[in-house]
């Protein structure tokens, strides 16, 4: 039987598929970085705030890192903006499909994230006066995250497979079909979070670097604490994604293994992991770019399973194009525009308290 | 019927949407206001040299940015989260003309949002004018944003010359899109006073909790002194539908707006008389009085503006079911169980017709309508025959201006009425049969003759 998926909208798209999709893989890697600190960072805080009641070091440790986790989460949600709408755009077919079919689960993202979301707040603002009760407070909140995270995945992965949509209609309610759980979700799903663990250990330990001048020791000793939590987190996530990888039905793994470019990149994908796995301990820039070089490059390759699942099914090149080329390049002007305004925003915040009285 | 229904329980679609549109909008236009409150409060706190009032500032941006960041950003996800579930296919076509649109919006989202962080964590750390010129920036990116969703949102009621260009530019800048930016910005400076009085009313010294009172209070009454002009202006843009609906043609869209019209001169009274004449005796209690009193107004206005628009959901263009226009002809001759893809039957068995008018009723009516809550269908046609139900559904778009007309083939229509009139079961003693009632209202004239009514 062919599957059903809903007739595109008879409306052109306003620029061409392969401009639309590097949107939205482009905006999908900035998303990438600050959720993985989200993420990655609620749970590295929960064992701290847990270890903290007995170390100070760790109860200072949250007391820092907590502090940027209010606009990490601001950016979080922001920059999760723009890739879900591309996605809207040029797959809108297959992903409002499934999200109706989950529809409660899907519209419960919402609440989770807000809830979280001043879980973070509380969190830090009230960081002292919680006392043992922060470390809940934060576990608490990560298990929303994580939450968020599972119904992300599940729905990821339905839109991807709309042969099973009209079965999956048929014997449930539209809504609460949520669909079965198999361990290729919970593989992408633990992929995802690892990775967020690793991502925000290194992250840690970036921030750590800025607490020289006040406290060295403590400084070392986070930045020591961050890189472990990064490296252990990488080396689980080489298993992960073979896990995730040999999880992959057979047929899309072939159609992956037959193209070249999907290969060579997973193939880049490990070796910058490796490569910012051994200069981790001496050098966190050298590692944080590489992991960087890693994020992107996987975004990229899960781009390419996205487009080996569907390819059966859905061709977005079929689609009609009508560019929207002056509204575009206002867009590509805003946003250099923007980016300028905070980046200058983000000068004057950091720059050293004698020359930020200065000038202006 | 594109796409599968989501029947959200008793709640219906539309209450799902309005709940967190409602609230968003209450904060979002704060966001807004607010934006331009801080940094003139700012300045004029430097100016007065009055460092009193500048920590009163420094603690309104503290409630501003746990407010606006937090349930403002959240909720307008949600707006779009929700919209996407109950009416995807009006989404999809709205991210298609407007896409750039809204990658632009989140641009000035990004500069919004650092720069309310940059504000809020350079008390004491940035030079006051540095962060008095963060402040302005925070205002100016949130004031574009409400420019780029404005054009947005007002598209869907008065798509203007869209309808035959299809181009961005008639789309964005159609026939209300500038009234309604004058009344939303009247809304935004409205709110940014009833929220300023909540924080003010909790100022402990009294002296400064007098000013900051009377201040907010200008606020608040200069806004909703521009609304009504503004309203008139964004009024005279809209369809004649639309403002018959408002005025009379829809009985409870009409209370609504009366309702807007009463709450909104109650917000300007309560302030005139309260905060702006006796600040001394204005307190927190009479704030959130207030604060509600304007989520009121908030809640009945978006409804009504979202209630005109029936029963389109883009005018002329896309009806509330998401049914287009234009492929009405193709469904009536096809049939609109057939047409429909997310349906469990495609043929309407004439020995149980019930089951497929349940599915005709979910593709076509369950968008507004809700079985046992909210907009109830069964509480609709209670007391109706099923003469009368088919009688209604044959002339629904004439008989009731706000709604569509009936889609499909007459079984499929008879098939609808058959499960419409098995909501409300009367006694076996004065039913009266489909065949026979249907043959009756075929030989009846159009005053629905031969309708019973238990």
């Amino acid at each position: 039987m062919n599957p059903v998926i809903p007739a595109p909208v008879p409306v052109p798209l306003p620029a061409p598929p392969w401009l639309l999709e590097f949107l939205l893989v482009f905006t999908f890697i900035l998303h990438l970085l600050a959720m993985n600190f989200l993420l990655g960072g609620a749970i590295i805080l929960s064992v701290s705030s847990y270890l903290g009641r007995r170390d100070s070091r760790h109860h200072e440790l949250t007391r820092r890192v907590s502090r940027a986790m209010p606009p990490v989460t601001a950016f979080t949600i922001t920059l999760g903006v723009a890739p879900l709408l591309f996605l809207q755009l040029v797959y809108g077919q297959l992903f409002y499909t499934s999200s109706d079919l989950m529809a409660w689960y899907w519209l419960a993202v919402v609440f989770l994230v807000m809830l979280g979301y001043y879980g973070i707040y509380w969190y830090q603002m009230q960081h002292d006066e919680l006392g043992p009760r922060a470390a809940w407070v934060i576990l608490v909140t990560a298990i929303l995250f994580i939450l968020v995270a599972f119904f992300f995945t599940q729905n990821m992965m339905t839109m991807l497979q709309p042969q099973d949509f009209y079965r999956r209609f048929v014997n449930g309610h539209t809504g609460t079909i949520f669909g079965s759980v198999t361990p290729l979700t919970i593989a992408r799903l633990a992929h995802f979070v690892v990775g967020a663990v690793a991502l925000a250990g290194l992250g840690i330990a970036l921030l750590a670097r800025r607490w020289g001048g006040e406290s060295s020791e403590l400084a070392d000793w986070a930045r020591r604490y961050g890189v472990t939590w990064f490296m252990g987190g990488t080396l689980v996530q080489f298993l992960v994604g073979l896990w995730f990888l040999f999880g992959l039905p057979v047929d899309i793994r072939q159609a992956l293994v037959s193209e070249k470019p999907a290969v060579g990149l997973l193939f880049l994908g490990i070796f910058l992991a490796l490569l910012a796995l051994l200069t981790a301990p001496k050098s966190l820039l050298a590692s944080s770019v590489a992991i960087l070089g890693t994020l992107s490059v996987m975004a990229i390759w899960r781009h390419f399973v996205r487009l080996a699942y569907l390819r059966p099914y859905f061709d977005p090149h079929s689609l009609p194009v009508k560019g929207q080329w002056v509204v575009f390049s206002i867009f590509v002007v805003l946003l250099l525009a923007g980016i300028a305004i905070v980046g200058w925003m983000l000068h004057v915040f950091y720059r050293p308290p004698a020359t930020r009285r200065a000038s202006t | 019927m594109n796409y599968p229904v989501w029947e959200p329980s008793i709640l219906g679609g539309g209450l799902v949407i309005g709940i967190i549109a409602i609230l968003h909008v209450f904060v979002s236009h704060f966001a807004v206001g607010g934006g331009l409150f801080l940094p003139l409060t700012e300045r004029k706190a430097y100016r007065e040299n009055n460092p009193a009032l500048l920590e009163y500032v420094k603690s309104h941006s503290k409630f501003f940015v746990l407010v606006v960041l937090v349930f403002g950003a959240v909720s307008g996800v949600g707006i779009w989260w929700s919209i996407g579930l109950v009416n995807p296919e009006a989404t999809a076509t709205l991210i298609h003309v407007f896409v750039w649109g809204w990658a632009i919006e989140w641009v000035f989202f990004i500069v919004e949002i650092a720069a309310a962080f940059v504000y809020y964590y350079g008390w004491g750390r940035l030079d006051p004018k540095t962060h008095l010129r963060v402040g302005w920036i925070y205002f100016g990116a949130a004031w574009a944003s409400l420019l780029v969703i404005n054009g947005i949102l007002t598209f869907m009621l008065t798509p203007g010359r869209w309808l035959e260009t299809q181009t961005f530019a008639s789309a964005y800048f159609n026939p209300s899109m500038l009234p309604s930016l004058v009344v939303r910005t009247a809304v935004c400076i409205a709110l940014a006073g009833v929220y300023a009085l909540i924080t003010s009313a909790a100022v402990v010294d009294v002296a400064l909790r007098s000013e900051v009172i009377a201040y907010a209070a200008k606020w608040l009454l200069l806004g909703t002194l521009i609304i009504p002009f503004a309203g008139i202006w964004y009024i005279s843009t809209l369809p004649s539908m639309a403002r018959e609906i408002s005025m009379g043609g829809a009985p409870a869209v009409t209370i609504f707006a009366g309702l807007s019209i009463f709450f909104s001169a109650l917000v300007m009274a309560f302030t005139y008389f309260g905060p702006h004449r006796r600040p001394r005796q204005f307190n927190l209690i009479f704030a959130f009085l207030l604060a509600i009193l304007a989520l009121s107004t908030t809640g009945v206005t978006e409804w009504v503006r979202e209630a005109v628009r029936k029963p389109y959901i883009i005018y002329d263009y896309m009806y509330a079911n998401s049914f287009r226009l234009a492929d009405l002809g193709h469904i009536r001759e096809q049939g609109v169980l057939k047409s429909a893809r997310w349906v469990r039957q495609h043929e309407v068995d004439p020995h149980a017709p019930e089951r497929a008018g349940e599915e005709v009723f979910r593709v076509q009516c369950a968008s507004c309508h809700t079985v046992y809550g909210y907009n109830s269908i069964r509480f609709a046609v209670k007391g109706w025959s099923w003469a009368m139900i088919d009688y209604q559904l044959v002339h629904l778009d004439s008989l009731k201006g706000f709604m569509p007309a009936f889609v499909g083939t007459d079984a499929e229509r008879q098939a609808l009425g058959a499960w419409l009139a098995s909501l409300n079961p009367v006694p076996a003693s004065i039913r009266i049969e489909p065949e026979a009632s249907n043959a009756k209202s075929q030989s009846s004239d159009a005053t629905g003759e031969g309708a019973s009514h238990p």
